[in-house]
């Protein structure tokens, strides 16, 4: 049972990381460049134009806005298209699955290991500039398990969106929606010190540091800005907000799986 | 000598087994309507079988016919686990392979090597045992270097000998097989008919739908009918199959209708 739904999660990645790259002559190569431009443009936007001044770090070498934010935008980006993702890869599978049984979960799977995959480069291409501005230290491990914990929290709202995007499709649009509201609810293109105590009578900085996607975002930006450990309550948190998501997605998924294919 | 003995291993056991689809009439399409409309959901349900229970022996061939929309196709999906059936069981042994329509578990936008893979991953084959299997399956097939096309270029005739070859080549216990055969050529038909043979010396257990009621009874050890979703007799496949074409000849089946409310 494992060793097919392992074959399929590898069938489905190797199916989705071969469809991003068809028909491309630079192919993989795109999954640098566009990391690489994006950093460009957010130095030009942030460090020339609005001057924006970054958070301290202890040795001050890579003080740059732009590394500051692309490093929280490496694990930002993964979440939002795993969670994008898992509602295209299971409409992807929905007319197969009417004509064949399959674990139907192995699909998101596959495709979040090729997403993985790909922001794994992302994330080599920040360290190697890292690397470049002297900044850099055994914290770096950190790094993956940001992404790790990113992607594993995104997977268990992914299966539970994918299944309501099954039967409305409105779900798309309003996951969209409500994705571009998350992205300014926490500390990405503003540091945290920005935000105030307490607006219109809410505990907003409170509020922000709630969202699991805050923990996991600090775990990254400790791992390669501020080249900390992170703290032991800022991993756990972070740990048992993506089991939680995941085991609780999953097994939603699972109950209502076997509807797909009566989906008219 | 019934199907129901159950003194021989049985391959696929089907017992007491309905089937409902809920289709809900202008069903909301948006989730703006079904808010709007919360609690007047306007469900129909449709027993597609109801009770049905049989048993397939091991490594023999299994006829099942039946009007359009008896819920054959669906029995059969059900044994495939595609669908949960709504009440009673259904138990196979062995690994089970299905040619259940056309393009049966092809995606359009792999190509058919591709999709061979992925098939086999789905019934727990690794590469290796699909990379061996793969120039039998091609040379069974017919498809030739169309292989690395995307199946969605395949005319219907490709997909299906695509299809059966790659589902006889996976070497399953249980095949189950609905009407694909009559798509492909006379050649082809051929082909696979005296594969069948094969299948039947391998001592394979084979699930048949069809409506070809000559080929039910050359091919099969054993039939049964089904009427409206419930099964109307199981046995020898003549005497199954005459019952059958007596009741279509007195005009008393209705072939247009399936819901039952």
């Amino acid at each position: 049972m494992i060793r097919t739904s392992l074959m399929l999660v590898r069938n489905f990645a190797e199916r989705e990381t071969k469809a991003r790259y068809k028909r491309s002559a630079l192919g993989w190569l795109w999954s640098l460049i566009k990391p690489l431009v994006t950093v460009a443009v957010y130095s030009l936007v942030f460090g020339v134009i609005y001057r924006a001044a970054p958070p301290v770090t202890a040795n001050g070498r890579a003080e740059t806005f732009a590394l500051y934010l692309f490093t929280g935008l490496v694990v930002w980006n993964l979440f939002t298209e795993v969670v994008t993702g898992s509602m295209q890869w299971l409409q992807g599978v929905s007319d197969l699955r009417k004509k064949i049984y399959f674990p139907t979960e192995t699909v998101i799977l596959g495709g979040a290991v090729s997403t993985f995959l790909q922001s794994v480069l992302e994330a080599m291409v920040l360290v190697a500039i890292m690397i470049g501005f002297g900044n850099i230290s055994a914290t770096v491990v950190f790094l993956p398990v940001a992404l790790v914990l990113v992607a594993v929290f995104g997977l268990g709202i992914g299966f539970v969106v994918s299944i309501f995007n099954a039967r409305y499709r409105d779900t798309e649009h309003l996951v969209g929606i409500v994705l571009s509201v998350t992205f300014f609810l926490i500390p990405i293109v503003f540091t945290p010190d920005l935000v105030p105590e307490e607006a219109y009578g809410l505990p907003v900085r409170r509020m922000m540091e709630l969202n699991p996607l805050n923990a996991i975002v600090a775990v990254s930006r400790d791992a390669v800005y501020f080249l900390e450990v992170p703290s032991l309550s800022r991993l756990a948190t972070a740990a048992g907000w993506a089991a939680g998501s995941f085991g609780l997605g999953l097994l939603y998924f699972r109950r209502r799986s076997m509807q797909i294919s009566e989906e008219p | 000598m019934s199907a129901s003995s159950g003194s021989e291993a049985a391959a696929i056991a089907v017992e007491g087994v309905s089937k409902r689809f809920r289709l809900e009439l202008d069903r909301p399409g948006s989730l703006k309507e079904a808010i709007l409309r919360f609690g007047r959901r306007d469900v129909r349900d449709f027993w597609v079988l109801q009770d049905v229970s049989l048993r397939v022996r091991s490594g023999s061939f299994f006829g099942l016919i039946g009007h359009n929309g008896s819920g054959k196709s669906t029995l059969l999906r059900l044994i495939a686990g595609i669908h949960r059936a709504t009440r009673g069981e259904i138990r196979t042994a062995g690994r089970l392979s299905a040619l259940l329509e056309l393009g049966s578990g092809f995606h359009p936008d792999l190509t058919g090597r591709e999709n061979v893979f992925l098939n086999g991953a789905m019934l727990g084959l690794g590469r290796r045992q699909m990379a061996a299997a793969m120039d039998e399956i091609i040379e069974f097939s017919g498809i030739g270097e169309q292989i690395d096309a995307p199946v969605k270029i395949y005319s219907s005739g490709m997909y299906v000998r695509l299809g059966f070859a790659v589902a006889v080549n996976v070497d399953p216990q249980i095949l189950l097989v609905d009407e694909v055969i009559a798509v492909g050529d006379e050649e082809f038909q051929q082909k696979c008919l005296r594969h069948m043979d094969q299948i039947r010396a391998a001592g394979k257990t084979v699930l048949v739908v069809s409506h070809d009621s000559a080929l039910i009874r050359s091919l099969c050890d054993e039939a049964a009918w089904l009427d409206h979703g419930r099964l109307r007799c199981v046995g020898d496949p003549d005497t199954v199959v005459d019952r059958y074409l007596d009741h279509v000849a007195s005009g008393a089946s209705d072939p247009t209708l399936t819901a039952r409310d």
